[in-house]
Protein backbone atom coordinates (compact mmCIF):
# COMPACT_ATOMS: atom_id res chain seq x y z
CA UNK A 1 0.00 0.00 0.00
CA UNK A 2 1.50 3.43 -0.95
CA UNK A 3 1.53 6.24 1.25
CA UNK A 4 -0.57 9.19 0.62
CA UNK A 5 0.92 11.37 2.67
CA UNK A 6 4.92 11.45 3.63
CA UNK A 7 6.02 13.41 6.58
CA UNK A 8 10.32 14.11 6.69
CA UNK A 9 10.94 14.66 9.98
CA UNK A 10 14.78 13.85 9.96
CA UNK A 11 17.06 15.97 12.01
CA UNK A 12 14.42 17.22 14.04
CA UNK A 13 13.98 16.02 18.02
CA UNK A 14 10.86 16.12 20.26
CA UNK A 15 8.10 17.57 19.76
CA UNK A 16 8.58 18.30 16.12
CA UNK A 17 7.97 15.21 14.85
CA UNK A 18 4.98 14.43 17.02
CA UNK A 19 3.55 18.03 15.78
CA UNK A 20 3.92 17.38 12.32
CA UNK A 21 2.61 13.77 12.33
CA UNK A 22 -0.53 15.27 13.67
CA UNK A 23 -0.25 18.10 11.14
CA UNK A 24 -1.13 15.53 8.13
CA UNK A 25 -3.01 13.20 10.34
CA UNK A 26 -5.56 16.23 10.99
CA UNK A 27 -5.53 16.89 7.12
CA UNK A 28 -5.86 13.05 6.26
CA UNK A 29 -8.79 11.40 4.49
CA UNK A 30 -10.14 7.84 5.75
CA UNK A 31 -8.32 5.39 4.42
CA UNK A 32 -4.86 7.06 3.92
CA UNK A 33 -1.88 5.82 4.67
CA UNK A 34 0.85 8.35 5.97
CA UNK A 35 4.37 7.42 6.28
CA UNK A 36 6.56 9.28 8.73
CA UNK A 37 10.37 9.12 8.63
CA UNK A 38 12.49 10.34 10.73
CA UNK A 39 15.58 9.76 13.32
CA UNK A 40 14.94 10.63 17.10
CA UNK A 41 15.17 7.69 19.12
CA UNK A 42 12.10 8.96 21.22
CA UNK A 43 10.09 10.11 18.78
CA UNK A 44 9.61 6.82 17.34
CA UNK A 45 8.23 5.49 20.79
CA UNK A 46 6.14 9.04 20.90
CA UNK A 47 4.22 7.89 17.68
CA UNK A 48 3.01 4.50 17.63
CA UNK A 49 1.77 5.90 21.79
CA UNK A 50 0.06 8.78 19.75
CA UNK A 51 -1.64 6.66 16.86
CA UNK A 52 -3.08 4.62 19.67
CA UNK A 53 -4.45 7.37 21.27
CA UNK A 54 -6.20 8.49 18.18
CA UNK A 55 -7.42 5.15 17.12
CA UNK A 56 -5.52 5.03 14.32
CA UNK A 57 -4.02 1.76 12.74
CA UNK A 58 -0.12 0.97 12.79
CA UNK A 59 0.94 -0.42 10.04
CA UNK A 60 5.17 -0.90 10.45
CA UNK A 61 7.63 0.40 11.90
CA UNK A 62 11.13 -0.72 9.71
CA UNK A 63 14.52 0.59 11.20
CA UNK A 64 17.73 1.00 9.50
CA UNK A 65 20.69 2.08 11.06
CA UNK A 66 19.94 5.18 12.93
CA UNK A 67 16.65 6.01 10.82
CA UNK A 68 13.21 4.84 11.55
CA UNK A 69 10.36 4.93 9.23
CA UNK A 70 6.40 4.59 10.63
CA UNK A 71 3.65 3.82 8.53
CA UNK A 72 -0.06 5.08 9.38
CA UNK A 73 -3.55 4.30 8.74
CA UNK A 74 -6.70 6.77 9.14
CA UNK A 75 -9.39 4.23 9.52
CA UNK A 76 -12.17 4.04 6.93
CA UNK A 77 -15.44 5.73 8.28
CA UNK A 78 -18.03 3.06 9.47
CA UNK B 1 -8.93 14.39 17.53
CA UNK B 2 -11.51 13.25 19.60
CA UNK B 3 -14.52 15.07 18.84
CA UNK B 4 -16.12 15.68 22.22
CA UNK B 5 -13.14 18.03 24.52
CA UNK B 6 -12.44 18.64 27.77
CA UNK B 7 -11.28 22.42 28.08
CA UNK B 8 -9.03 22.98 31.04
CA UNK B 9 -7.22 26.25 29.17
CA UNK B 10 -9.70 28.50 30.73
CA UNK B 11 -7.17 31.06 31.55
CA UNK B 12 -6.51 31.51 27.80
CA UNK B 13 -10.11 31.68 26.91
CA UNK B 14 -13.39 30.20 27.83
CA UNK B 15 -16.34 28.78 25.86
CA UNK B 16 -19.02 31.58 25.84
CA UNK B 17 -21.86 30.68 27.68
CA UNK B 18 -25.38 30.68 25.87
CA UNK B 19 -27.20 33.33 27.79
CA UNK B 20 -24.22 35.53 27.44
CA UNK B 21 -25.06 34.97 23.79
CA UNK B 22 -28.11 35.38 23.66
CA UNK B 23 -28.09 38.95 25.96
CA UNK B 24 -25.54 40.31 23.08
CA UNK B 25 -27.55 38.78 20.41
CA UNK B 26 -30.47 41.79 20.02
CA UNK B 27 -26.91 44.55 20.18
CA UNK B 28 -26.29 42.73 16.82
CA UNK B 29 -29.36 42.08 14.83
CA UNK B 30 -31.70 44.37 16.12
CA UNK B 31 -30.19 47.56 18.16
CA UNK B 32 -27.17 48.07 15.95
CA UNK B 33 -26.63 51.82 16.65
CA UNK B 34 -23.66 53.83 18.24
CA UNK B 35 -24.53 55.43 21.64
CA UNK B 36 -25.75 58.34 21.23
CA UNK B 37 -26.61 61.33 23.53
CA UNK B 38 -30.19 61.94 24.69
CA UNK B 39 -30.45 64.69 21.71
CA UNK B 40 -30.14 61.61 18.87
CA UNK B 41 -32.74 58.87 17.50
CA UNK B 42 -33.96 56.41 20.01
CA UNK B 43 -32.25 53.28 18.93
CA UNK B 44 -28.73 55.35 19.55
CA UNK B 45 -30.07 56.42 23.22
CA UNK B 46 -31.40 52.91 23.67
CA UNK B 47 -28.05 51.83 22.61
CA UNK B 48 -26.58 54.08 25.13
CA UNK B 49 -28.58 52.75 28.15
CA UNK B 50 -27.51 49.27 27.10
CA UNK B 51 -23.54 50.60 27.44
CA UNK B 52 -24.53 52.39 30.66
CA UNK B 53 -26.28 49.44 31.93
CA UNK B 54 -23.54 47.09 31.17
CA UNK B 55 -20.97 49.37 32.84
CA UNK B 56 -22.88 49.89 36.14
CA UNK B 57 -23.31 45.73 36.54
CA UNK B 58 -19.52 45.79 35.92
CA UNK B 59 -17.93 47.84 38.10
CA UNK B 60 -20.51 47.10 40.95
CA UNK B 61 -18.71 43.49 40.66
CA UNK B 62 -15.88 46.01 41.81
CA UNK B 63 -17.70 48.00 44.13
CA UNK B 64 -16.86 51.36 42.51
CA UNK B 65 -18.85 53.96 40.40
CA UNK B 66 -20.00 53.89 36.81
CA UNK B 67 -18.18 57.13 36.16
CA UNK B 68 -14.75 55.22 37.38
CA UNK B 69 -14.86 52.18 34.51
CA UNK B 70 -14.32 52.52 30.73
CA UNK B 71 -14.54 49.70 28.25
CA UNK B 72 -11.27 48.60 26.08
CA UNK B 73 -10.58 45.61 23.48
CA UNK B 74 -8.78 43.56 26.53
CA UNK B 75 -6.68 43.40 29.45
CA UNK B 76 -3.96 43.89 26.70
CA UNK B 77 -5.47 47.37 26.26
CA UNK B 78 -6.23 48.22 29.62
CA UNK B 79 -3.14 47.78 31.17
CA UNK B 80 -1.45 49.45 28.45
CA UNK B 81 -3.12 52.28 29.07
CA UNK B 82 -2.98 52.27 32.76
CA UNK B 83 1.20 52.11 32.51
CA UNK B 84 1.36 54.25 29.54
CA UNK B 85 -1.29 56.85 30.48
CA UNK B 86 0.29 57.14 34.14
CA UNK B 87 3.80 57.21 32.68
CA UNK B 88 3.11 60.28 29.89
CA UNK B 89 0.97 61.86 32.32
CA UNK B 90 3.60 62.04 35.23
CA UNK B 91 6.66 61.90 33.45
CA UNK B 92 7.55 65.48 34.73
CA UNK B 93 7.47 63.99 38.16
CA UNK B 94 9.03 61.08 38.03
CA UNK B 95 10.34 58.43 35.62
CA UNK B 96 10.43 55.11 37.82
CA UNK B 97 8.17 52.55 38.31
CA UNK B 98 7.82 49.09 39.82
CA UNK B 99 6.33 46.02 38.61
CA UNK B 100 6.95 42.56 39.61
CA UNK B 101 8.93 39.92 37.81
CA UNK B 102 5.98 37.42 37.05
CA UNK B 103 3.64 39.38 35.72
CA UNK B 104 1.55 38.65 32.50
CA UNK B 105 3.04 39.98 29.04
CA UNK B 106 0.43 43.09 28.60
CA UNK B 107 1.91 44.42 31.82
CA UNK B 108 5.46 42.94 31.64
CA UNK B 109 6.51 44.55 27.65
CA UNK B 110 4.37 47.48 28.28
CA UNK B 111 7.14 48.21 31.08
CA UNK B 112 9.98 47.30 29.15
CA UNK B 113 8.65 49.64 26.11
CA UNK B 114 8.63 51.95 28.39
CA UNK B 115 12.01 51.22 29.78
CA UNK B 116 13.23 51.74 26.11
CA UNK B 117 11.77 55.10 26.06
CA UNK B 118 13.64 56.52 29.31
CA UNK B 119 11.83 55.44 32.01
CA UNK B 120 13.59 53.50 35.12
CA UNK B 121 11.64 49.79 35.70
CA UNK B 122 11.86 47.45 38.80
CA UNK B 123 11.37 44.18 38.42
CA UNK B 124 10.93 42.87 41.97
CA UNK B 125 11.57 39.63 42.78
CA UNK B 126 9.33 36.89 43.93
CA UNK B 127 9.40 34.09 46.71
CA UNK B 128 9.34 30.43 45.90
CA UNK B 129 5.41 30.79 45.50
CA UNK B 130 5.24 33.79 43.78
CA UNK B 131 4.52 36.42 46.26
CA UNK B 132 5.68 39.56 46.37
CA UNK B 133 7.76 40.89 49.52
CA UNK B 134 5.94 43.88 50.82
CA UNK B 135 9.09 45.25 52.23
CA UNK B 136 10.96 45.15 49.38
CA UNK B 137 8.03 46.84 47.33
CA UNK B 138 8.44 49.74 50.26
CA UNK B 139 11.94 49.95 49.75
CA UNK B 140 12.30 50.16 45.95
CA UNK B 141 9.96 52.91 46.27
CA UNK B 142 11.86 56.18 45.44
CA UNK B 143 11.08 59.90 45.39
CA UNK B 144 10.88 59.89 41.59
CA UNK B 145 8.38 56.55 41.78
CA UNK B 146 5.02 57.22 39.76
CA UNK B 147 3.66 53.64 39.49
CA UNK B 148 3.48 50.27 40.80
CA UNK B 149 1.85 47.84 38.51
CA UNK B 150 1.62 44.42 40.61
CA UNK B 151 -1.48 41.91 39.63
CA UNK B 152 -4.19 40.13 41.60
CA UNK B 153 -3.74 36.64 40.33
CA UNK B 154 -0.81 35.04 38.38
CA UNK B 155 -1.91 33.49 34.90
CA UNK B 156 0.36 30.67 35.24
CA UNK B 157 0.42 29.44 38.76
CA UNK B 158 -2.42 31.34 40.26
CA UNK B 159 -0.93 33.24 43.03
CA UNK B 160 -2.76 35.93 44.59
CA UNK B 161 -1.13 38.80 46.43
CA UNK B 162 -2.11 40.51 48.75
CA UNK B 163 -3.33 44.09 46.68
CA UNK B 164 -4.51 45.32 50.16
CA UNK B 165 -1.44 45.87 51.46
CA UNK B 166 0.20 46.22 48.42
CA UNK B 167 -2.48 49.35 48.08
CA UNK B 168 -2.05 50.77 51.78
CA UNK B 169 2.01 50.55 50.90
CA UNK B 170 1.16 52.82 47.18
CA UNK B 171 -1.23 54.79 49.30
CA UNK B 172 1.33 55.66 51.72
CA UNK B 173 4.01 57.12 49.38
CA UNK B 174 1.60 58.60 46.99
CA UNK B 175 1.86 56.28 44.47
CA UNK B 176 -0.66 55.12 41.70
CA UNK B 177 -1.14 51.52 42.08
CA UNK B 178 -2.37 49.48 38.80
CA UNK B 179 -3.11 45.81 39.04
CA UNK B 180 -4.04 43.26 36.35
CA UNK B 181 -7.24 41.70 37.71
CA UNK B 182 -7.88 39.22 34.65
CA UNK B 183 -7.70 36.26 36.30
CA UNK B 184 -9.53 37.01 39.39
CA UNK B 185 -11.91 39.60 38.25
CA UNK B 186 -15.32 37.33 39.20
CA UNK B 187 -13.37 34.55 40.90
CA UNK B 188 -11.87 36.18 43.78
CA UNK B 189 -13.89 39.93 45.63
CA UNK B 190 -11.83 43.40 44.72
CA UNK B 191 -13.47 45.89 46.46
CA UNK B 192 -12.17 49.31 45.67
CA UNK B 193 -14.18 50.81 48.18
CA UNK B 194 -11.85 48.96 51.11
CA UNK B 195 -8.75 48.70 48.85
CA UNK B 196 -7.03 51.81 47.94
CA UNK B 197 -6.27 50.17 44.01
CA UNK B 198 -6.12 53.34 41.42
CA UNK B 199 -6.38 51.33 38.23
CA UNK B 200 -7.57 47.87 37.53
CA UNK B 201 -7.56 45.52 34.86
CA UNK B 202 -10.25 43.18 33.59
CA UNK B 203 -11.59 41.12 31.12
CA UNK B 204 -14.35 38.72 30.15
CA UNK B 205 -12.76 36.22 28.27
CA UNK B 206 -11.46 34.01 31.42
CA UNK B 207 -15.41 34.46 33.05
CA UNK B 208 -17.34 32.83 30.07
CA UNK B 209 -17.89 36.16 28.37
CA UNK B 210 -16.84 37.33 24.88
CA UNK B 211 -13.00 38.43 23.72
CA UNK B 212 -12.73 41.64 22.42
CA UNK B 213 -14.17 43.16 25.47
CA UNK B 214 -12.30 44.24 28.84
CA UNK B 215 -12.49 47.33 30.91
CA UNK B 216 -9.97 49.51 33.31
CA UNK B 217 -11.07 51.06 36.85
CA UNK B 218 -9.39 54.45 37.13
CA UNK B 219 -10.51 55.69 40.65
CA UNK B 220 -11.65 59.51 40.35
CA UNK B 221 -8.69 61.89 40.55
CA UNK B 222 -6.11 59.12 39.13
CA UNK B 223 -3.49 61.25 36.67
CA UNK B 224 -3.73 59.17 33.26
CA UNK B 225 -3.29 60.35 30.00
CA UNK B 226 -5.42 58.63 26.92
CA UNK B 227 -3.59 56.62 24.18
CA UNK B 228 -6.11 56.26 21.18
CA UNK B 229 -6.54 59.23 19.37
CA UNK B 230 -10.34 59.98 17.83
CA UNK B 231 -13.97 60.43 19.08
CA UNK B 232 -14.80 61.65 22.75
CA UNK B 233 -16.04 58.06 23.63
CA UNK B 234 -15.35 56.37 27.49
CA UNK B 235 -14.93 59.40 29.05
CA UNK B 236 -12.75 60.93 26.73
CA UNK B 237 -10.14 57.90 27.64
CA UNK B 238 -10.70 55.37 25.31
CA UNK B 239 -11.55 56.87 21.58
CA UNK B 240 -13.77 54.28 19.28
CA UNK B 241 -17.06 53.17 18.25
CA UNK B 242 -18.06 51.34 21.43
CA UNK B 243 -18.79 47.76 21.30
CA UNK B 244 -22.16 47.60 22.78
CA UNK B 245 -22.10 43.45 22.47
CA UNK B 246 -18.88 43.37 23.91
CA UNK B 247 -20.17 44.94 26.80
CA UNK B 248 -23.67 43.75 27.56
CA UNK B 249 -22.44 40.36 27.12
CA UNK B 250 -18.97 41.03 29.33
CA UNK B 251 -21.95 42.14 32.24
CA UNK B 252 -24.03 39.10 31.79
CA UNK B 253 -20.94 36.97 31.98
CA UNK B 254 -20.47 38.97 35.50
CA UNK B 255 -24.26 38.65 36.39
CA UNK B 256 -23.69 34.90 36.13
CA UNK B 257 -20.89 33.88 38.32
CA UNK B 258 -22.01 33.57 41.88
CA UNK B 259 -19.87 32.43 45.55
CA UNK B 260 -21.55 29.12 44.71
CA UNK B 261 -19.86 28.79 41.31
CA UNK B 262 -16.46 29.86 42.43
CA UNK B 263 -16.60 27.67 45.17
CA UNK B 264 -17.82 24.58 42.80
CA UNK B 265 -14.80 25.48 40.61
CA UNK B 266 -12.31 25.59 43.47
CA UNK B 267 -13.68 22.12 44.83
CA UNK B 268 -13.37 20.67 41.54
CA UNK B 269 -9.73 22.40 41.19
CA UNK B 270 -8.74 21.12 44.46
CA UNK B 271 -9.73 17.39 43.50
CA UNK B 272 -7.63 17.85 40.58
CA UNK B 273 -4.47 18.66 42.15
CA UNK B 274 -4.37 16.47 44.94
CA UNK B 275 -5.50 13.45 42.49
CA UNK B 276 -2.98 14.47 40.02
CA UNK B 277 0.19 14.74 42.67
CA UNK B 278 -1.01 11.78 44.78
CA UNK B 279 -1.13 9.21 41.35
CA UNK B 280 1.67 10.44 40.20
CA UNK B 281 5.16 10.37 41.84
CA UNK B 282 7.95 12.99 41.11
CA UNK B 283 6.05 16.28 40.50
CA UNK B 284 5.99 19.71 41.78
CA UNK B 285 3.18 22.31 42.69
CA UNK B 286 3.77 25.47 40.91
CA UNK B 287 2.49 28.28 43.00
CA UNK B 288 0.45 28.30 46.82
CA UNK B 289 -1.51 25.77 47.80
CA UNK B 290 -3.73 28.17 50.07
CA UNK B 291 -4.13 31.49 48.42
CA UNK B 292 -4.48 30.39 44.51
CA UNK B 293 -6.85 31.48 42.11
CA UNK B 294 -9.73 29.04 42.84
CA UNK B 295 -9.68 27.87 39.43
CA UNK B 296 -5.71 27.21 38.65
CA UNK B 297 -4.06 23.92 39.07
CA UNK B 298 -0.13 24.03 37.72
CA UNK B 299 2.13 21.19 38.05
CA UNK B 300 5.39 19.97 36.87
CA UNK B 301 6.10 16.66 36.05
CA UNK B 302 9.63 15.72 35.99
CA UNK B 303 11.53 13.70 33.84
CA UNK B 304 8.88 14.95 30.66
CA UNK B 305 8.64 17.75 28.09
CA UNK B 306 5.35 20.03 28.45
CA UNK B 307 4.93 19.73 24.99
CA UNK B 308 4.73 16.00 24.73
CA UNK B 309 2.26 15.83 27.67
CA UNK B 310 -0.14 18.44 25.66
CA UNK B 311 0.26 17.30 22.46
CA UNK B 312 -0.51 13.31 23.70
CA UNK B 313 -3.56 15.01 26.58
CA UNK B 314 -4.94 16.25 22.84
CA UNK B 315 -5.16 13.23 21.43
CA UNK B 316 -6.72 11.95 24.00
CA UNK B 317 -9.70 14.86 23.93
CA UNK B 318 -7.74 17.08 26.45
CA UNK B 319 -7.13 21.06 26.25
CA UNK B 320 -4.45 21.95 28.66
CA UNK B 321 -1.43 24.04 28.15
CA UNK B 322 2.58 24.38 29.44
CA UNK B 323 4.94 26.67 30.33
CA UNK B 324 7.48 24.78 28.09
CA UNK B 325 9.45 27.12 25.22
CA UNK B 326 8.01 25.15 22.19
CA UNK B 327 4.12 26.18 23.08
CA UNK B 328 5.07 29.91 23.71
CA UNK B 329 4.67 32.35 20.73
CA UNK B 330 7.98 33.66 22.66
CA UNK B 331 9.81 30.04 22.02
CA UNK B 332 11.20 30.63 25.66
CA UNK B 333 10.67 28.82 28.84
CA UNK B 334 7.95 30.24 31.19
CA UNK B 335 9.19 33.70 33.18
CA UNK B 336 7.03 32.58 35.65
CA UNK B 337 8.08 29.39 36.90
CA UNK B 338 12.31 30.89 36.29
CA UNK B 339 10.99 33.89 38.62
CA UNK B 340 9.60 31.43 41.07
CA UNK B 341 13.15 29.83 41.38
CA UNK B 342 12.77 26.83 38.98
CA UNK B 343 14.89 25.77 36.38
CA UNK B 344 14.41 24.87 32.80
CA UNK B 345 13.26 21.82 33.70
CA UNK B 346 10.45 22.90 35.71
CA UNK B 347 9.53 25.46 33.53
CA UNK B 348 9.40 22.95 30.49
CA UNK B 349 7.74 19.64 32.04
CA UNK B 350 5.00 22.38 33.68
CA UNK B 351 1.50 21.93 32.76
CA UNK B 352 -1.22 24.61 33.81
CA UNK B 353 -5.30 23.29 33.92
CA UNK B 354 -7.30 26.26 34.17
CA UNK B 355 -11.22 24.96 34.92
CA UNK B 356 -14.48 26.78 34.15
CA UNK B 357 -18.01 26.92 34.55
CA UNK B 358 -18.35 23.36 32.54
CA UNK B 359 -16.13 21.04 33.56
CA UNK B 360 -17.62 18.70 36.02
CA UNK B 361 -16.35 15.88 38.28
CA UNK B 362 -16.32 13.45 35.57
CA UNK B 363 -13.77 15.25 33.85
CA UNK B 364 -11.61 15.94 36.78
CA UNK B 365 -11.72 11.95 36.85
CA UNK B 366 -10.75 11.46 33.31
CA UNK B 367 -8.12 13.70 33.32
CA UNK B 368 -6.33 12.67 36.28
CA UNK B 369 -6.38 9.03 34.89
CA UNK B 370 -5.31 10.32 30.93
CA UNK B 371 -2.56 12.36 32.44
CA UNK B 372 -1.12 9.29 34.87
CA UNK B 373 -1.49 7.19 32.25
CA UNK B 374 0.82 10.14 29.44
CA UNK B 375 3.03 10.62 32.01
CA UNK B 376 4.21 6.64 32.79
CA UNK B 377 4.54 5.98 29.52
CA UNK B 378 6.68 9.00 28.45
CA UNK B 379 8.63 8.67 31.73
CA UNK B 380 9.31 5.04 30.17
CA UNK B 381 11.18 6.13 26.47
CA UNK B 382 12.04 10.02 28.18
CA UNK B 383 15.87 10.05 28.21
CA UNK B 384 16.06 12.36 31.28
CA UNK B 385 13.74 9.83 32.90
CA UNK B 386 16.98 6.87 31.75
CA UNK B 387 19.86 9.15 33.37
CA UNK B 388 17.96 9.67 36.44
CA UNK B 389 17.86 5.98 37.08
CA UNK B 390 21.15 5.62 36.01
Amino acid sequence: MSASKNVDVLGETCPVPLVETRKAVRKASPGDVIEVVGNHPESKEEIPMAVDELGLELLEIKEKGDKWKIRIKIPEED
Amino acid sequence: MKDEIIYMDNAASSRLDDEVFEAMKPYMLDNYAVATSDFAYSMGVEAKEALDDAREMIVNELNGTPEEFIFTSGATESSNLALKGVAEELSEEGNHIIISEIEDFPVLNTAKALEKEGFDVTYLEVDEEGFVDLNELEESIEEDTILVSIQHGNQEIGTVQDIAKIAEVCDDHDVIYHTDATHTFGRVPIDVSEVPVDLVTVAAHPIHGPRGIGGLYIREGTSIKKQMNGGFQENNLRAGVENIPGAVGFAKAVELIDEEENKRIENLRNELMEGLMEEIPETILNGPKEKRTPQNANITFHYVEGESITLHLDMRGIAVSTGSACFSKSLEASHVIMGIGGDHERAHGSVRFTLGRFNDQEEIDEVVKATSEVIEELREISPLSKEEEE
